[in-house]
C-alpha cells in the first residue's frame, strides 16, 4: 500500500450541486492540498471520504481499506469547518471523552498541546474563532493518527498561530507513514507545506499535480496586446485582460520562451493561477 | 460508546444545580403542604436531554461523531443511554426525598403507592422521549418540537372526539383486573418502547448525511 488515500469517480449530486469524477491519490509520507472557491466541492469530497455523506458513486480507499470500514477511523485525526463538540463542554471534557473513543487516546499529548496553544480549561463557548480551531488541531493530532483530514485548519488564526500550525504539520508528515490532507484558502501556506496540490473547481477535479511541478513549470506570460494576437490558442490555458496588457497562464514556462520572444514570464502563484483558471477565458 | 457518554454527561453537568436547585423547591413546596410536584424533576430532566439535542444541533456534533470510530451507532445509543442513566438518578432522588419528607413530617409512608407513582412519572416522561427521539434524528431539534406540538395537539383532539362517542369508562373498567400487574406492565411495555424507539432513530441516523 503506496497510497494512504485513494478517490476514484466520486461522484455525488445535490439538486443544485454536483461532485463529477473526483479521482486523486495521496501517497505515504505526503500532504496534499485541496484547493478551489467556496462551494467548489472540497467539504463535500472530505465529507465523502469520511462517510457523513453516504448515497454517493465511486470507490474510496484509506490504508488501502474501504471507507466505510470503522476500523481505519481509529487512525485519522480531523478538523472540520465549524463541526465539532458542543460549545458547553471544556477541553477536559474532550479528554476524558476521547479516552473511551479512540483505542490510541494519548492525554499527555492532548494536556501538552493545551499548554502549548495556552488554552484555558473553560467552556469551549468562552474561546475566540482562532482558540477554537486550536482546540480543534489538538484534539485531531492527540490519538497517533496516521492521516490527518484538516477542512480548513488555520482559517481564523493569525500568521503567528497559523506559522506553529504548520511547523507542527510539517513535524507530523516526518513520520514517513503519515499523510496530510488539507483543504485551505491560505494557498501561500500551502505553496510551503503542500507535496500536492488537487484544485476543485464547479465540483470536478481540473488539476492534480507536484507543487514542485506547478510553481517551476506553470508560468504567467505578461504581454501586449499585440504580442498577444500572435500566441496560438494551444500554447496557453487560460488569460485575462488587465490595465496594462494581457496575463496569460501557461503550462510550461521554458517551453513558451523558447517559441515567443515574450520577456516577462513570472513564477505563478497558487492564488494566481486559481483566478486564472476559474475567471480567466481560453 | 463510554466515550459518548460521558460527553453526553458532561453537557448535563453544566445544569445539575438547576436540578438542585428545582430538589430544594421540591422539598420546601412539600413541607410546606402545597400540592405534590414531583413530576417537575422528570419533567427538567427531559427538558435538560432536549438541550443537549440543540447543542448538537448548534455544533455540528452529529456531523464531527460520524467520523469517530464506530460514530453513527454510538451517537444514538449514548443518547438512549444517558437518558436511561438520567431518569434513574431522577427516580432515585424522587424516592429518596419521599423517605425523608415522611420521615421530617412523621407519616407513615406508603412504600407501594410512591414507587407506582415514580414509576408512573417515570413512565410517562419515557413515553414522550422515545416518542420524540426518531423524530428529533429525522428532523432536527427545532423542526421537531413543532411537529411534536402538531401531533399532540391531533391526538388531545382524537382523543377528546373519540370519548364523545364512545363511553371509555368502560373500557377502562374493563381493563381494571390489570391493576395488580400494573409495575410489571409498566417495566416490560417502557422496556419494549424504548428498543423500538432506539431502532428507529438508529435506522434513521444510520443513513443521515450532513
Amino acid at each position: 500500500m503506496d497510497n494512504i488515500l485513494e478517490i476514484k469517480n466520486l461522484c455525488k449530486k445535490y439538486d443544485n450541486f454536483e461532485l463529477k469524477n473526483i479521482s486523486f491519490k495521496l501517497p505515504k509520507g505526503m500532504i496534499m492540498g485541496l484547493i478551489g472557491e467556496n462551494g467548489a466541492g472540497k467539504t463535500t469530497t472530505i465529507k465523502a471520504i469520511l462517510n457523513i455523506i453516504t448515497s454517493y458513486s465511486g470507490d474510496i480507499k484509506i490504508f488501502g481499506l474501504s471507507n466505510k470500514n470503522e476500523t481505519i477511523k481509529e487512525d485519522i485525526g480531523i478538523v472540520l469547518d465549524d463541526m465539532f463538540f458542543p460549545e458547553i463542554i471544556t477541553p477536559k471534557d474532550i479528554n476524558n471523552s476521547m479516552k473511551n473513543i479512540y483505542k490510541n487516546w494519548d492525554s499527555k499529548i492532548f494536556n501538552d498541546y493545551l499548554k502549548k496553544f495556552s488554552l484555558p480549561n473553560k467552556q469551549i463557548k468562552t474561546f475566540s474563532k482562532g482558540m477554537r480551531k486550536k482546540l480543534e488541531i489538538a484534539t485531531s493530532l492527540s490519538h497517533h493518527p496516521k492521516l490527518l483530514i484538516l477542512d480548513e485548519p488555520t482559517s481564523g488564526l493569525d500568521p503567528i498561530a497559523r506559522d506553529e500550525v504548520t511547523n507542527i504539520l510539517q513535524k507530523f508528515i516526518e513520520n514517513e507513514n503519515c499523510s496530510i490532507l488539507l483543504s485551505s484558502h491560505n494557498t501561500t501556506d500551502l505553496e510551503h507545506i503542500a507535496d500536492y496540490i488537487t484544485f476543485i473547481n464547479n465540483g470536478e477535479v481540473i488539476l492534480s499535480k507536484t507543487t514542485n511541478e506547478l510553481l517551476d513549470k506553470y508560468g504567467i506570460v505578461k504581454c501586449t496586446e499585440k504580442e498577444f494576437k500572435d500566441i496560438n490558442t494551444k500554447d496557453y490555458i487560460k488569460y485575462k485582460k488587465t490595465k496594462y496588457g494581457y496575463e496569460i497562464l501557461v503550462e510550461n514556462k521554458k517551453d513558451f520562451k523558447e517559441k515567443y520572444n515574450i520577456k516577462i514570464i513570472d513564477k505563478v502563484t497558487l492564488d494566481e493561477l486559481m483566478i486564472l483558471m476559474i475567471k480567466g477565458v481560453k | 460508546m463510554i466515550g459518548f457518554i460521558k460527553k453526553d454527561l458532561a453537557m448535563i453537568k453544566s445544569n445539575f444545580k438547576l436540578l438542585g436547585f428545582l430538589v430544594i423547591i421540591y422539598i420546601v413546596m412539600i413541607l410546606l403542604g402545597y400540592m405534590d410536584i414531583s413530576f417537575i424533576l422528570p419533567f427538567m430532566s427531559v427538558m435538560i436531554i432536549i438541550s443537549t439535542f440543540s447543542y448538537d444541533n448548534y455544533n455540528k456534533w452529529d456531523a464531527y461523531s460520524i467520523s469517530l470510530p464506530n460514530g453513527r451507532k454510538n451517537n444514538v445509543k449514548s443518547k438512549y443511554i444517558t437518558t436511561i442513566l438520567m431518569l434513574l438518578l431522577v427516580s432515585i432522588i424522587i424516592v429518596i426525598l419521599s423517605f425523608i419528607i415522611s420521615y421530617i413530617n412523621t407519616q407513615t409512608i406508603n412504600y407501594e403507592q410512591t414507587l407506582i407513582s415514580t414509576l408512573g412519572t417515570i413512565f410517562g416522561t419515557l413515553l414522550v422521549l422515545t416518542f420524540m427521539y426518531p423524530i428529533i434524528y429525522k428532523f432536527g431539534v427545532e423542526k421537531a418540537r413543532i411537529l411534536i406540538f402538531i401531533i399532540v395537539f391531533g391526538l388531545a383532539i382524537i382523543i377528546g372526539l373519540i370519548s364523545k362517542y364512545i363511553d371509555l369508562s368502560n373500557i377502562l373498567k374493563s381493563l381494571s383486573f390489570l391493576e395488580n400487574y400494573l409495575v410489571i406492565i409498566l417495566i416490560i411495555t417502557s422496556i419494549i418502547m424504548v428498543y423500538i424507539s432506539y431502532k428507529i432513530s438508529e435506522k434513521i441516523f444510520m443513513n443521515k448525511e450532513f
